[in-house]
């Protein structure tokens, strides 16, 4: 069986093909021995399994957008399940037809064409209704991803990615290949019956026979040219990530361990970054959106990164809240490719730390607690003092480790790329810490806090002193009353995200307090807006994305907005009408107000957007 | 010029009028906020590497401006990125930027 309109089809499919497979291979000889070592253990064990199912439930169902909004999920679902489903269909339809398993690809896709009228048992009718089914699931979501791409609201979605020529002649390609097969069957119908539920009625309603006939031919030939140059388009497109995410899953269930360096083009990161789909779920959860800043979203990032050029200024302005990471479908660690890229930019940064003695502790007396409260504690000694009085008050023995002189724990130097340069920071450090013979490091600072946990490897376990001072709570040591005062909590990146310590401070103004709610918290907080994570974001830019947060803290009129790290509290209480505070001062605070027993609400909560 | 009563001395004039050393104004166009420093002293009163080495931010930005290119990459290596001097400054200068690309000024920005 064969027709040259299967042509433009057949060239497109091997082109790909071929693209694909020499790409793959490329990136997969770029894998470092012990990944690769990884990819034949598991080659052959459950986790190709576990993967396969992974693949069914995140490439072809969606169900992590699906979850999140039904509608986006049903759109994403039908076009990649529906697709899934045709391809099984076809394969069953030609198995079942000829009794071979094995035929052309073209055969199964212009079935119809070359078997208008498939005779057999109750099974064809069957096979016929499933083929139809498919297709017209594949519509119904190709058609809410065109009234998405006109009015995005409709899949509650606030912003769509804008993509570049290369993804919109795909997508062109994309959406005209399943209405042109319907359209071609239909012809085909119409000429010589057949068919099922839909193409009996879309050949009566818009084809007349003598017209069929005419369109039949020029039909399939569309059809099988539009299918070929998507195919041709894809490993040129963001559609790669179709085949590339199946790859990255199994991949990740194999066990692979990210690769050092900033490498788009070679090993696991080539596999991570190709398997973007440019989805723009990111877009949505990015605080700069809501301050109309859209040029360095992860969407956009990662297809610069992909295209080689044109990343570097998007690398150096996000405020890598993590808040994308968190929403990103596909589960890539963006956070981590745009600290490499960083890193990779500003390879040739040269610090020297020399400077910093080393120290030596011949004894000391134990102690329970070392507090440790970071530079950004140095310009919040009202924090400081709280948590000191807090800790005097519950009886806890502690030492301020870095009361007179303080050295930054190294997170800063990660977050602008410059890592490696960090090391003598953490050596430094440790070697204070260790010399304390404290049983407990506590900090005020969600930054350090986390560079404690994540690359210090301490003798000793790190809390935050959210996390410290919801301990003393529950062991009695520090006991507060519950107030009637109302409290917006606000979550900064780096503990909630970052270190995923939500409950902690929450518990602790429920001990005191209200909470309000708000419309976004917890993983979906939105930034304070001056984090260290950007380095080349303007001033305005950063003010218009602390005003943006404060609106949303301030929408159910708190009495308070309270946060637990001194660098959101400073960059708040800069723009904010409301007080100020961190969790610490608020217990500390909470005794007065119990006593006096007074509620003063702020009658109406509005936000200074000017400094 | 208006003649405030004040002298200083020749050789530490800045002379706006002046053309900047190509490798400056690169870094400038890279990071225009540096423009906006007025060499107030916020960041050096916070700086923590300060306290270590005298490392003083506002003093690199002056040095850029007179052209003592070197020194002021070397003063800049021992900066620790914390971003103290950012949270003070009045400007909104993207001090840590700046730094970061001070301490790699000839490597980077090539001339």
């Amino acid at each position: 069986m064969y027709h040259p309109f299967v042509l433009p089809f057949v060239v497109g499919f091997s082109v790909m093909g071929v693209v694909l497979v020499a790409r793959y291979i490329y990136w997969l000889r770029g894998m470092s021995p012990g990944n690769r070592q990884r990819v034949l253990w598991g080659f052959f064990s459950r986790s190709t399994l576990l993967a396969v199912k992974e693949i069914l439930q995140e490439s072809l169902l969606h169900l992590k957008i699906f979850r999140v909004n039904p509608l986006l999920g049903f759109m994403h679902a039908s076009l990649a399940f529906g697709w899934f489903m045709l391809i099984v269909g076809g394969k069953l339809e030609t198995w079942y037809y000829t009794g071979n398993f094995f035929n052309p690809p073209y055969y199964a896709i212009f079935f119809r064409y070359f078997e208008p009228l498939t005779e057999g048992f109750w099974m064809n009718g069957v096979l016929l209704f499933y083929m139809e089914l498919s297709l017209l699931i594949v519509l119904s979501g190709l058609s809410i991803a065109v009234v998405k791409r006109i009015r995005k609201k409709v899949v509650g979605m606030n912003n769509t990615t804008r993509h570049n020529p290369a993804n919109r002649i795909a997508l062109f390609f994309l959406w005209m290949v399943f209405p042109l097969r319907l359209m071609a069957e239909s012809a085909t119908v119409a000429v010589h019956g057949g068919g099922s539920f839909l193409t009996t009625v879309t050949s009566s309603l818009f084809l007349s026979h003598d017209w069929a006939v005419w369109l039949e031919l020029p039909l399939w030939w569309a059809y099988s040219t539009g299918l070929g140059l998507f195919f041709l388009a894809l490993p040129f497109s963001r559609y790669l990530h179709i085949p590339t995410e199946m790859v990255m899953l199994l991949l990740k269930k194999w066990g692979v361990q990210p690769e050092p360096g900033f490498n788009p083009e070679k090993g696991v990161q080539a596999f991570e970054v190709h398997s973007c789909p440019g989805c723009g779920v990111c877009l949505d959860v990015c605080p700069a959106m809501g301050a109309g800043i859209n040029s360095f979203q992860s969407a956009y990032f990662v297809r610069q990164v992909r295209a080689g050029h044109n990343y570097e200024t998007i690398a150096d302005m996000c405020l890598n809240c993590g808040a994308c990471k968190e929403a990103c479908p596909v589960g890539i660690s963006l956070e981590s490719l745009r600290l490499d890229a960083r890193s990779h930019l500003h390879r040739k940064a040269n610090f020297d730390h020399r400077y910093l003695h080393g120290t030596m502790t011949l004894w000391r007396d134990t102690t329970e607690v070392v507090l440790y409260t970071g530079c950004m504690g140095r310009i919040n000694p009202k924090t400081t003092q709280a948590v000191k009085s807090l800790l005097h008050e519950a009886g806890v023995k502690f030492i301020h480790l870095d009361e007179h002189e303080s050295i930054c724990c190294g997170r800063p130097m990660a977050l602008a790329g410059a890592a490696e340069q960090a090391k003598m920071l953490i050596q430094r450090n440790r070697e204070l810490i260790h010399g304390q013979n404290g049983q407990l490091l506590v900090t005020t600072c969600p930054i350090c806090y986390r560079y404690f946990s994540s690359e210090y490897d301490l003798n000793i376990p790190v809390l935050h002193h959210s996390q410290f001072l919801w301990q003393l709570i529950e062991t009695q040591k520090l006991n507060r009353h519950k107030g009637n005062l109302r409290y917006a909590y606000h979550d900064p990146c780096e503990l909630g995200r970052g270190a995923n310590c939500y409950d902690e401070p929450r518990n602790l103004l429920y001990t005191v307090g209200e909470l309000v709610a708000l419309s976004s918290e917890r993983n979906k907080a939105l930034c304070c807006g001056n984090n260290i994570g950007s380095l080349t974001l303007a001033e305005e830019q950063k003010q218009k994305i602390t005003a943006n947060t404060l609106t949303v803290l301030s929408e159910n009129s708190p009495d308070y907005i309270v946060t637990a790290c001194p660098m959101c509290k400073n960059t708040l209480s800069r723009q904010s009408t409301l007080p100020v505070r961190d969790l610490a001062e608020v217990m500390l605070e909470c005794k007065e107000v119990n006593v006096a027993g007074s509620r003063t609400r702020k009658k109406q909560a509005s936000v200074n957007v000017t400094p | 010029m208006i003649n405030f009563g004040y002298t200083a001395s020749e050789s530490r004039h800045i002379d706006m009028d002046e053309r900047l050393h190509p490798a400056i104004e690169k870094m400038l166009h890279r990071e225009p906020s540096l423009k906006e420093c007025i060499a107030c002293g916020r960041c050096a009163a916070v700086c923590t590497a300060g306290y270590f080495t005298g490392m003083q931010f506002y003093r690199l930005n002056l040095m850029a401006h007179r052209g003592l290119i070197n020194e002021m990459k070397q003063a800049a290596r021992a900066c620790m990125l914390c971003g103290k001097c950012q949270m003070t400054c009045p400007k909104g200068v993207n001090i840590r930027h700046g730094v970061l690309l001070m301490s790699q000024i000839t490597d980077v920005l090539d001339v």
